[in-house]
């Protein structure tokens, strides 16, 4: 304890130094957080799971995914045929649609587009990633979101970036003019929105109306839509652990319900690991290079602080010996000045990264793949103790080694 | 010749007080003061007395409180900043107890720093420090640092610093202070032989008074005002 | 965008600043540079904080920089890409066959021989099962394919040449030699023409046998071949196309890949007119006064530009990055030079009394940590300059729902090593300024006391 408050009182003696190093600490361990809550996220994405995963089903070849809508009945059964054949848990499928809220082509640009996904929407409470596990207080509103869709066939949920980039609120009534399904309007009530998260970029409506309208097309035009046999873009199974995957798998790539486009089936974070390729030198600069060099760098903050504090400190830790520290006292005086004052800085960083990013800023908007924002995991306020104080004894060994070589003799000397 | 009347340094009625918190400090106590020019005067007196405030108020370092202190025609008291900063250059040498040399300079580079701040030529600034190192004799010392030379051979740097750009004054706060008896004696030889070739009036402060012996006149002073004692052998 | 060239004249003039203080100060550089050394362990740590921001900057930076110049390298200035109307990338446009012939009469397309310069092409994104995933890595790839009419008119549209040895594709498909001599039936394979970065990447599958026999172990070469869609593909030619977007792509005969694929539409139209002006008269052309069908025409230089989305947003991430690191740095080299005016308070006292103004000394601090920065920082540009002509992938995008996988070369340019010694500098001085002012502060006594 008295050790303690003789640590405490040696970092107060110079206020100012401790306070830059300090704030040295602050930004660096706030970028190192952030680098390293999107790599967590993304390795979290694409690591293999062994128990309840979903797989994806998807064109074998050609990507994105156009297969007809009639693979999915079969492919919501996982293809079973057998007796004894596997069934998937739960399923969902997807159809994208992208619109625009301008009706001229030549005034369409990416500010008034957007991208939405068809789908049923009971599936959203029990097929999406962290909306299926959500506590009571965040689940009634998306319940009451997903009652909306179901109960009105031209609903539409939208997250709240999208609410907030394209102006719109609960209730109001907009037209999307089809890109991607030319000749296909869809007019839409916005009935509610994402729990604020990772699916603020996220748009959702009934697959039924998607379906009707292509209908509606084909009675009118008296010719199919062109994209009538091409509208379903992925399947999603649940699945309850790796024998089951295999055993589905086997069933749906030996099929011949999917021979025209042929299908493949794979686990959700081996799809996404395979889009995460394009981006792999990226990722691997920033888990080793760019978060080691900053590593480095708060080391090398904290070891020239600490080794000013103690070369200005000889005659003092001369007169701590004289007094009867010994030299691993003097050591672990100096150590615990460092630690302590990487650690709470580190901490108090990676805690505000953790309420600025999150609450404040709505997510770390960093371009990868079709993740729209990357969220600081609450595990990432303990990386900030960790690393502040992991660099603060590494950069300080050097430093609180020398000590040692403190000659009561030498000091005195040179004082007199 | 820079003097009023033959004197070159005039204080008159000169005050200086300090503030401790609330309470008031009075240094130096209505002090009036004449040395002529060529004059090595010794100050001296005990710790607390005033006399490296006295000093200082001479050499452009400090302001009285009140009164006046006059340097040949100049009214040192009444400068700003950086009216003193220049004056001080051209018109003041000093030499402290600690020599307070650059250490990562080497001797010739710690003569030339006054120079510097002068309109001369690289090759007159050479001249001119080969000449102050010449007459204090450490020619052979020219690009040791100072912690390459001996306490004796630093404060010669330092007198030579002190010399460099010909001032009217030179002030010497304990020059021996830090230095064993053969060196101190050293010291005082070449205070003696500036003063007497180059005729330097030498304000001095000491505790020593092997050193005040040098002195033509030697001032005490005690709680700040002056009492005047002989000198020696000047 | 680059950083420009405004950057080396920034750089020229914050250097001859610095010289011009040194001559202003009149305090002796050398007693800057000695303490330097003097301290030498704070000032090598001090500098390897600079070297680290500063080298990471440049890395970061050559790979942005690389970006950009691929998708302004990628475009011809007098080319026009005819998409169908609507769509936000190449993957989901659809131009029925029957309108190219429309669209190629235009006047304003160049002819060579009597035929116009108009590459037919169908854009088609695979997906490819790796034969030898390395562990940890992923089990497939996206393949970028590129089927095309006339292979030799869409090079000459596109500016690209064969490395030698190779030839373009002419039906398409061709038999293979079997192992079991004559007697066995022969296999045929698609003709292919790879990129170069493309071909490195396929290298990779192969296995050590075939390693060991390859003509070019770097990456696939004439007459190597590799599986897709249960079917043998054979190189027969590499494009010398290093800094494009083509350089991840696979050539093909359209005709074949389109069908195999499900893709019985092309995707886009390149026409060469004469110069940028005529693909704008001609842009405008097709987007108001075209009638026989829905297309969207965009002038290729601007095409590629607009997938710079990718790269402003990396660029707004590497700057953040690097003021966040920049400011962690300042904090550094301010405790260094607090430290450095703590322990040389009595020179300070001297200086002062000597007759050096307060902003000498103020100048003389500052140049230090100028000195510092602008060591740490150059060696920081040399270190992160070894990164240049190194490849990386990446994706370009113009925004949500597609993109391009992209081989980038990184670019380390003069400019580019210019703005790490700016920060640098920039960091130093801001690093220096404050310590210096608390050193020009002090009074002579109380420095000398």
């Amino acid at each position: 304890m008295k050790l303690l408050l003789l640590i405490l009182k040696n970092i107060r003696r110079n206020l100012l130094r401790s306070t830059l190093t300090s704030l040295g600490v602050l930004v660096l361990v706030f970028v190192v957080t952030l680098i390293w809550s999107v790599l967590w996220f993304l390795d979290l994405v694409t690591a293999e799971r062994s128990r309840n995963f979903k797989g994806i089903v998807s064109e074998r070849w050609r990507m994105p995914s156009q297969m007809p809508f009639s693979y999915a009945t079969t492919l919501e059964e996982g293809a079973a045929r057998e007796p004894g054949d596997v069934r998937p848990e739960d399923s969902m499928t997807w159809q994208f649609f992208g619109g625009s809220f301008e009706p001229d082509p030549r005034k369409r640009t990416r500010d008034n587009t957007i991208f939405g996904i068809a789908l049923e929407p009971a599936k959203l409470g029990t097929m999406m990633d962290e909306l299926d596990q959500l506590p009571a207080d965040k689940a009634a509103p998306l319940l009451e979101a997903i009652a909306g869709l179901e109960g009105r066939p031209n609903g539409i949920i939208m997250g709240r970036t999208q609410l907030q980039r394209t102006g719109k609120q609960i209730g109001d009534r907009f037209t999307l003019y089809g890109l991607n399904y030319r000749d296909i309007n869809l007019e839409f009530e916005v009935v509610g929105t994402f729990p604020e998260g990772r699916y603020d970029n996220t748009v959702a409506f009934h697959r039924h109306y998607l379906l009707a309208a292509l209908d509606a097309y084909q009675q009118a035009r008296k010719r199919p839509h062109p994209l009538a046999d091409k509208t379903l873009n992925l399947v999603w199974l649940k699945v309850p652990d790796r024998a089951a995957f295999d055993r589905l798998g086997a069933q749906i790539t030996s099929s011949p319900l999917y021979a025209s486009p042929a299908v493949k089936f794979e686990t959700a974070s081996s799809g996404i690991a395979t889009f995460l390729e394009a981006y792999r030198d990226l990722l691997w600069g920033m888990r080793w290079l760019l978060a080691p060099a900053i590593l480095a760098t708060l080391a090398l903050v904290i070891s020239n602080a600490i080794s000013i504090s103690v070369r200005e400190r000889r005659t003092e830790m001369a007169v701590l010996k004289v007094l009867g520290f010994r030299p691993a006292q003097i050591l672990l005086l100096v150590l615990g000045e460092a630690v302590l004052l990487g650690g709470l800085s580190g901490l108090v960083s990676s805690s505000a990264t953790y309420i600025l990013i999150n609450h404040a800023f709505g997510g770390l908007k960093f371009p990868i793949a079709f993740f729209p924002a990357f969220f600081i995991p609450e595990a990432a306020i303990w990386w900030g103790l960790a690393v502040g104080a992991g660099t603060a004894l590494a950069g300080s060994l050097v430093p609180a080694w020398n000590t040692r070589s403190v000659r009561v003799a030498d000091v005195f000397a040179k004082v007199a | 010749m820079d003097t009023v009347d033959g004197y070159i340094v005039r204080v008159r009625r000169v005050h200086r007080f300090f503030r401790r918190g609330s309470e008031r400090v009075d240094v130096l106590n209505d002090l009036t003061l004449d040395v002529p020019h060529g004059e090595f005067l010794g100050l001296m007196g005990p710790s607390g007395s005033g006399k490296t405030t006295l000093l200082n108020l001479i050499a452009g370092l400090d302001q009285p409180s009140a009164g006046e202190v006059w340097v040949g025609q100049e009214l040192v008291s009444a400068m700003s900043e950086s009216q003193l900063a220049r004056w001080r250059t051209r018109h003041v040498g000093f030499v402290f107890q600690f020599y307070h040399l650059l250490p990562v300079l080497t001797a010739f580079e710690n003569v030339e720093l006054p120079l510097l701040l002068l309109p001369l030529s690289a090759k007159q600034r050479r001249q001119q420090v080969l000449n102050a190192l010449d007459l204090v004799g450490l020619n052979e010392r020219v690009r040791h640092r100072p912690g390459q030379l001996s306490g004796g051979e630093q404060q010669r740097v330092g007198i030579a610093r002190a010399i460099v750009t010909d001032p009217l004054l030179i002030v010497a706060d304990e020059p021996t202070g830090d230095l064993d008896a053969r060196s101190a004696a050293e010291i005082l030889d070449i205070l003696g032989e500036l003063r007497r070739a180059l005729d330097k009036t030498i304000l001095m402060v000491t505790h020593d008074p092997h050193a005040a012996e040098r002195a033509d006149r030697v001032l005490h002073l005690e709680k700040g005002r002056l009492v005047e004692q002989p000198g020696g052998a000047g | 965008m680059y950083v420009s060239s405004v950057l080396l004249w920034m750089l020229l003039a914050a250097l001859a600043a610095s010289a011009l203080l040194v001559w202003l100060g009149r305090i002796p550089i050398q007693y800057n540079l000695r303490n330097l050394v003097v301290r030498w362990k704070t000032t090598l740590l001090t500098a390897l904080a600079f070297t680290a921001v500063i080298a990471l900057l440049t890395v970061m930076m050559a790979f942005v920089n690389g970006m950009y110049q691929l998708t302004a390298t990628s475009g011809q200035p007098g080319n026009l890409i005819i998409l169908s109307d609507g769509v936000t990338d190449e993957v989901f446009s659809n131009i029925a066959f029957a309108d190219a012939g429309d669209i190629e009469i235009d006047e304003r397309i160049v002819r060579e021989d009597g035929q116009p310069l108009c590459s037919h092409e169908t854009y088609l994104v695979v997906n490819q099962p790796i034969l030898h995933p390395q562990p940890g890595r992923p089990l497939r790839r996206f393949l970028q394919i590129r089927g095309v009419d006339n292979p030799e008119i869409s090079a000459r549209v596109h500016g690209l040449e064969l490395l030698p040895g190779g030839a373009w594709f002419g039906t398409g498909v061709r038999d293979l030699p079997q192992a079991g001599g004559d007697a066995s039936p022969p296999q045929s394979a698609i003709e292919v023409v790879l990129g170069e970065g493309i071909a490195r990447e396929l290298g990779r599958d192969r296995d050590r046998q075939q390693l060991a026999s390859a003509r070019h172990p770097q990456r696939l070469d004439v007459g190597d071949t590799f599986e897709l869609n249960a079917r043998q593909w054979l190189v027969v030619g590499v494009m010398n196309s290093a800094g494009s977007t083509f350089d991840s792509e696979v050539w093909g005969k359209r005709a074949l890949l389109g069908p195999m694929f499900g893709k019985e539409t092309y995707t886009s139209l390149v026409l060469r007119t004469a110069d940028a002006a005529a693909a704008r008269e001609a842009k405008r052309y097709f987007s108001e006064d075209f009638q026989k069908a829905a297309v969207q025409p965009l002038v290729e230089t601007e095409y590629f530009a607009s997938l710079n989305d990718t790269n402003r947003q990396f660029l707004v991430g590497v700057v953040f990055v690097t003021i966040v690191m920049a400011v962690g740095g300042v904090f550094g080299v301010m405790n260094t030079m607090f430290a450095a005016i703590s322990q040389r308070i009595r020179d300070i006292g001297v200086l002062r009394l000597l007759g050096y103004q307060r902003w000498r000394i103020l100048i003389s601090f500052v140049l230090e940590s100028l000195f510092l920065a602008l060591l740490g920082g150059a060696v920081g540009a040399l270190l992160g300059g070894l990164c240049d002509g190194v490849t990386a992938n990446s994706v370009v995008s113009a925004g949500p729902g597609g993109g391009k996988f992209v081989v980038l070369r990184m670019v380390v340019g003069a400019d580019t090593l210019a703005l790490g010694l700016l920060l640098s500098l920039a960091m130093g001085f801001l690093g220096g300024l404050i310590p210096a002012l608390s050193a020009m502060r002090l009074k002579p006594l109380d420095a000398l006391r």
